[in-house]
C-alpha cells in the first residue's frame, strides 16, 4: 500500500456532529409556505374493478384543495425503477399513477390534498367507492394454475418474466456425475425498514417547472421517471439533493405513487404538496420478495462441481416493478456465475400475484440465492464428508481468470484468503458434530460465502452506471464536492471527503459537500449495487485530480517550476524532493481566483498566471470494469433444544475489499448488514391475511427485527486488502456482500448445533422444535 | 377543542394551543420546530422520537401532549451546551455510531437516561437500555461501544 494521509483512516462521519445535535437535513423536515398535505385512499380489496368513485362529499370539506382519481391523471404505463432508462426493454411497464383496476390490497385509488393532514384524512372517509370484486391469487402456484384469474393482459399464466440460460452440456454432466444433490429452498418476504419514511414535496411553479424534495436513492432516476410519467421534459424537473437520507437499503430506488400525484396536485393548486408515508404504507411499498429455488448440483467424488441447475420461482406481486430485474440478478449473479462450473442451467419464473409490489433490497436477489446455494453446499458436505471450506475453495474462480460473463478478468480476487482467515479467527477447528454439548444449549459453527459480486453495473444490460462530480477550490484553501451521489447512511460523504483531501493534499475537515440538484451536477447512477465508493468515488477522485492539474499549473508559476515536478500534501504544493520550496494551497487558490496583480514602481506587472479563474475539476465517466469482491462469514450459534430459540453468539466476516478507504464506516456496513441478516435468518417475515391480502405485519410491533438484545457482542470484521488498480485509491466494494451471507451461515450453524436442516426462512423456534421432533 | 399546554423544552418555556388528540412529537416538530425527535413509525415501535420527560425516556409519538402539562422535556438539542456536545453525543461521533443518523437522537436520549441512573453499566445493561430503539444501519455494535465510552467520559 502506498503511503496516504487520509485514505485508510477511521475518520468519523463528517456529518455526525450535526446529526447527533438534532440535524435538520432530512427531507421529511422540508416545509414550504402554503404547503398542502396529501393522503392516499387505498384499496381494501386485493383485486377489483372500480365501478365508480364519488368524491362530492369530500370536496365540500373546508380545507380540501384537490382530489384525484384515475379520471384525473395520465393513463401512462410505466416501470418505476430508477436505474434503468424508461425505454429499457428489460423492464415491464405495467403500473399507472392511479388505475381503474386494483391488483393488491393497499393499492392507491384516490388522492386528497388539504390544508392539514387531519382534513386530508377526514376527506378520505367521505369518498365513496363502488367496486366489482375479482378473484385473487396469492401464491405463485395458484397464479400459474389453469384457469387462474389473469392480472395483466400482457402475461400468460401471470408469468411476468421467464428467463432461461444454459451453458455447457448439463444433461450429460448430470448423467455422468458421481453424486447429484437436489433440494428446494424457500425464502420469505421482508422489508428494508429504513427508518425515515418515504416522502415527497413537489412545488410546481407557474411556468410548469417542478421542484422536488424526496427521500430517494437516485436524484436523476426520480427526475427521469417523473418527467416520463407526466410527459414533460426532464429539464423542467429539478430534484433537490437532501443533505441526509434516513436509510434506504434499496427501498427507495423507485418512483412511488406519491411523487406524480404530488406533482399533479401542486400544478392544479399552485401550492407545494407534501406526502409522507405512514409506516404501514412503507411496509406495502417494496420488499425483498420470496423465491422458491429448486437446486440441483452434480459433483465428482473429490468435490469438483460438474453441473449446477436451478429453477427460481419468484413472487413478483401485483406489478412488475423490480420483479423483472431482481429475478435476473438473482439467477445470474446470485447463482449461475458464483462458483466455477463447466455446465450450468437456470430458469427463472417471475409470477404476478395479488400480493404487494416487490422492491429493491440490498443484495437484489442474491440473498435468496445464497440461502439455497450455501445451504446446499453444507448439505453436500454432511452427506459426503467433504470439507465445507475446501469444497468452496476447490470450485472457486481464481485471480487473473477470465470472468464468465463480463468482458474482464478477476483483477483482484482473494477468496481463499477470506475463507482461511475467517476460519482461523473464529476457531473453526473447534467444530464438533451436532448435539455434542451436554445440556439443552447446543453450540454450532457454520459458514457461508459470497464467492462473487460486483462493484457497479458495468457489463449488465440497460443499467445506468456512469458517475460525475465537480471539485472546486475556494480562496481560503478549502474544497467543495458537488455530486449527485446520495449518502443514505452508507458513508459516501465521508469517504468522498477523504478522497478529495488525499488527492488535493488538504486536511479532510477542509472538504465540504455542496448542496446540489439535478440542474447543476453531472448525472450519477443511484446509491445502489455496492457502487458508491468504487464508481461514484472514482468520479470524485477524477474530478479532484482534474482540479489538481489546474492547481499545479498556477502553483508552477508561483514556484517557478514545472507543473510535472510538483507534489501536494499537508495543505501545500511543493517541488518534489525540495519540501522547503512551497506555496500553500490557500495561496494558490487565492491567486487563481484573485484579480489582484503586483504593482511595482514600473506600474502593474504582467500577469504571469496562466490560469485565471476558479480552480475547478469536473468528471463524468463510466467504470471500465466491475471488479469482483468476495467474502466469507463464520457464525457461532447456541440453540436451546427446549425452546428452539437461537442465539447468534459470535460472527466473523472476512471480505476481499480492495483497499479500505475508511475502516470505521466499512465495519459499520458489515455490522449493520448482520442486523438485517439475522432478521432475515431468524425472525423477519411479512405476513398477509389469506383472504383479503391485507398486510398483517405493517408496524414494528408485528414485524420483528433484531434489537440490540438479539445481536451478538462479538462481531469481527477482517478486511483482506489489495490494490485494485481500477478503483479509487485501490478500492472495490462491500455493502451488499455482507448481507448475502448471514442467512445461510446461520442456517448451517444451526444444523451443526442440533442436526436440524431448515430449508425455509425464517428459521423460527417452531421449525427447529419440529425438526427435533418436539412439536 | 384546543387547550393550552405549558411546557418547558430544553430549558425554555412554551405555551401552545393543542388539540386533545395531539401527541408530543407533533407539538415538538410541527408547532415548536424542534426537529431532533424523529418520526419513524407513529406506533411506539422504533424509538426515533424518544425524549426525556422529567428525566425519563418516553416515546413522544405515544405521549398525548396534554399529559405533559407543566413538565420538563429534554430533546437531543437540549444536550448541547454552546458548541459542546454532551459526552454521549460526542461518543456517538467518535465511535462511528452514526450512519444515516435518523435513529441517533432516540438512542442518545435512551443512553442519557441510562447513564443518569447507572454510571458504570455493563454492555448487557446498555443493550437492555436501548432495546426500545431500532437501528437498521449499525447493527448496534458501535452504539454500544459509544455508550460504554460515554460512561467512562461522564465519570
Amino acid at each position: 500500500m502506498s503511503e496516504t494521509s487520509y485514505i485508510g483512516a477511521g475518520i468519523p462521519n463528517i456529518d455526525a456532529y450535526d446529526k447527533v445535535a438534532g440535524g435538520r437535513g432530512y427531507p421529511i423536515n422540508v416545509s414550504l409556505p402554503g404547503m398542502l398535505h396529501g393522503k392516499l385512499l387505498r384499496s381494501y380489496y386485493p383485486h377489483a374493478k372500480i365501478i365508480s368513485i364519488d368524491t362530492s362529499e369530500a370536496e365540500k370539506l373546508p380545507g380540501v384543495k384537490s382530489i384525484l382519481t384515475a379520471d384525473d391523471v395520465p393513463q401512462k404505463k410505466f416501470n418505476p425503477i430508477y436505474f434503468m432508462p424508461v425505454m429499457a426493454l428489460g423492464a415491464n411497464h405495467d403500473m399507472d399513477i392511479l388505475n381503474r383496476t386494483v391488483r393488491y390490497s393497499g393499492q392507491p385509488i384516490a388522492a386528497v390534498a388539504a390544508t392539514s393532514l387531519e382534513i386530508a384524512e377526514q376527506a378520505l372517509e367521505l369518498i365513496e367507492v363502488e367496486v366489482e370484486e375479482l378473484p385473487a391469487v396469492f401464491t405463485t402456484d395458484d397464479a400459474q394454475a389453469e384457469g387462474a384469474v389473469r392480472l395483466h393482459d400482457y402475461t400468460e399464466n401471470n408469468v411476468a418474466k421467464h428467463p432461461y440460460f444454459e451453458t455447457g452440456d448439463v444433461d450429460t454432466a448430470l448423467a455422468e456425475a458421481d453424486r447429484v444433490f437436489e433440494h428446494t429452498y424457500q425464502t420469505q418476504r421482508v422489508h428494508t425498514c429504513y427508518l425515515e419514511p418515504r416522502m415527497v414535496v413537489v412545488d410546481a411553479d407557474s411556468q410548469g417547472n417542478l421542484t422536488v424534495y424526496s427521500s430517494n436513492q437516485h436524484l436523476f432516476g426520480l427526475r427521469e421517471k417523473l418527467a416520463f410519467v407526466l410527459d414533460m421534459p426532464v429539464s423542467k424537473v429539478r430534484v433537490i439533493k437532501p443533505p441526509y437520507i434516513g436509510g434506504g437499503f434499496g427501498g427507495k430506488l423507485d418512483i412511488g405513487y406519491i411523487e406524480p400525484l404530488a406533482a399533479i396536485m401542486s400544478r392544479r393548486t399552485g401550492r407545494p404538496v407534501k406526502f409522507v408515508h405512514t409506516r404501514a404504507e412503507d411496509f406495502i411499498t417494496g420488499a425483498r420478495n420470496p423465491v422458491n429455488l429448486k437446486l440441483t448440483t452434480a459433483i465428482k467424488h473429490d468435490g469438483a462441481m460438474t453441473a449446477r441447475c436451478g429453477k427460481s420461482t419468484f413472487d413478483a406481486g401485483a406489478y412488475a416493478t423490480h420483479g423483472s430485474t431482481v429475478i435476473m440478478v438473482h439467477g445470474l449473479f446470485g447463482f449461475m456465475y458464483t462458483y466455477n462450473c463447466p455446465n450450468r442451467r437456470w430458469e427463472g419464473v417471475s409470477v404476478h400475484t395479488n400480493n404487494m409490489i416487490s422492491g429493491g433490497y440490498r443484495g437484489y436477489g442474491a440473498p435468496q440465492a445464497a440461502f439455497a446455494v450455501e445451504s446446499q453446499l453444507d448439505e453436500i458436505c454432511v452427506e459426503t464428508g467433504l470439507d465445507p471450506l475446501e469444497i468452496r475453495i476447490k470450485n472457486a474462480h481464481r485471480e487473473g481468470e477470465q470472468h464468465p460473463v463480463f468482458n474482464q478478468t478477476f483483477t483482484t480476487y482473494r477468496f481463499e484468503e477470506c475463507i482461511r482467515r475467517g476460519a482461523e479467527r473464529i476457531g473453526w477447528e473447534r467444530r464438533t458434530p451436532p448435539n455434542s454439548d451436554p445440556g439443552a444449549g447446543q453450540r454450532g459453527l457454520g459458514m457461508a460465502c459470497v464467492p462473487t459480486w460486483t462493484s457497479n453495473c458495468t457489463g449488465q444490460p440497460d443499467l445506468y452506471e456512469h458517475s460525475g462530480a465537480m471539485v472546486k477550490l475556494n480562496p481560503d484553501g478549502s474544497a467543495d464536492i458537488a455530486t449527485a451521489c446520495i449518502d443514505i447512511g452508507s458513508g459516501q460523504n465521508t469517504v468522498f471527503s477523504q478522497m478529495v483531501a488525499e488527492e488535493l493534499g488538504i486536511p479532510v475537515d477542509q472538504v465540504r459537500m455542496s448542496s446540489v440538484d439535478t440542474g447543476n451536477v453531472p448525472f450519477d447512477a443511484p446509491t445502489h449495487a455496492s457502487r458508491g465508493t468504487y464508481a461514484a468515488g472514482g468520479a470524485v477522485k477524477a474530478a479532484a485530480a482534474d482540479a489538481k492539474l489546474k492547481m499545479f499549473a498556477v502553483a508552477a508559476t508561483m514556484l517557478e517550476a514545472s507543473p510535472g515536478d510538483l507534489e501536494t500534501g499537508a495543505g501545500k504544493v511543493f517541488v518534489k524532493g525540495s519540501e522547503a520550496s512551497f506555496v500553500t494551497i490557500q495561496e494558490v487558490a487565492a491567486r487563481a481566483d484573485s484579480p489582484l496583480v503586483q504593482v511595482t514602481t514600473q506600474g502593474p506587472q504582467t500577469d504571469s498566471t496562466p490560469f485565471r479563474g476558479t480552480i475547478i475539476g469536473v468528471s463524468s465517466l463510466n467504470p471500465k470494469i466491475t471488479p469482483i469482491p468476495c467474502g466469507a462469514m463464520f457464525v457461532e450459534v447456541e440453540v436451546d433444544t427446549d425452546t428452539g430459540k437461537v442465539k447468534v453468539e459470535h460472527v466473523v466476516y472476512a471480505h476481499d475489499i480492495g483497499r479500505v478507504i475508511n475502516p470505521v464506516t466499512a465495519e459499520g456496513q458489515v455490522e449493520g448488514a448482520l442486523q438485517q441478516g439475522i432478521g432475515y435468518a431468524l425472525m423477519e417475515h411479512m405476513r398477509f391475511d389469506p383472504a383479503s391480502g391485507a398486510c398483517l405485519s405493517a408496524d414494528f410491533l408485528d414485524y420483528k427485527m433484531p434489537t440490540a438484545l438479539e445481536m451478538p457482542d462479538k462481531i469481527e470484521t477482517i478486511f483482506i486488502e489489495s490494490m485494485e488498480e481500477t478503483g479509487p485509491f485501490g478500492a472495490k466494494s462491500l455493502a451488499e456482500c455482507c448481507l448475502i451471507v448471514p442467512a445461510p451461515a446461520i442456517a448451517n450453524a444451526i444444523y451443526n448445533a442440533v442436526g436440524v436442516r431448515v430449508r425455509e426462512l425464517p428459521i423460527t423456534p417452531e421449525k427447529i422444535l419440529a425438526g427435533l421432533g418436539k412439536l | 377543542m384546543k387547550q393550552l399546554l405549558k411546557i418547558q423544552v430544553n430549558g425554555a418555556s412554551h405555551e401552545v394551543a393543542v388539540e386533545p388528540y395531539a401527541v408530543l412529537l407533533d407539538v415538538l416538530r410541527e408547532q415548536l420546530g424542534i426537529m431532533g425527535p424523529k418520526r419513524g413509525c407513529d406506533t411506539g415501535g422504533c424509538g426515533c422520537c424518544t425524549v426525556l420527560i422529567e428525566g425519563k425516556s418516553h416515546y413522544s409519538c405515544m405521549t398525548y401532549a396534554l399529559t405533559v402539562q407543566d413538565k420538563e422535556i429534554i430533546t437531543v438539542e437540549g444536550l448541547v451546551t454552546g458548541a459542546k456536545l454532551h459526552p454521549v453525543q460526542q461518543a456517538f461521533v467518535d465511535h462511528g455510531a452514526v450512519q444515516c443518523g435518523y435513529c441517533s437522537s432516540g438512542f442518545i436520549m435512551a443512553a442519557k437516561q441510562l447513564l443518569d441512573s447507572n454510571r458504570n453499566p455493563t454492555r448487557a445493561e446498555i443493550r437492555q437500555a436501548i432495546a426500545g430503539n431500532l437501528c437498521r444501519c449499525t447493527g448496534y455494535t458501535k452504539i454500544v461501544d459509544a455508550i460504554e465510552a460515554a460512561a467512562t467520559a461522564v465519570q
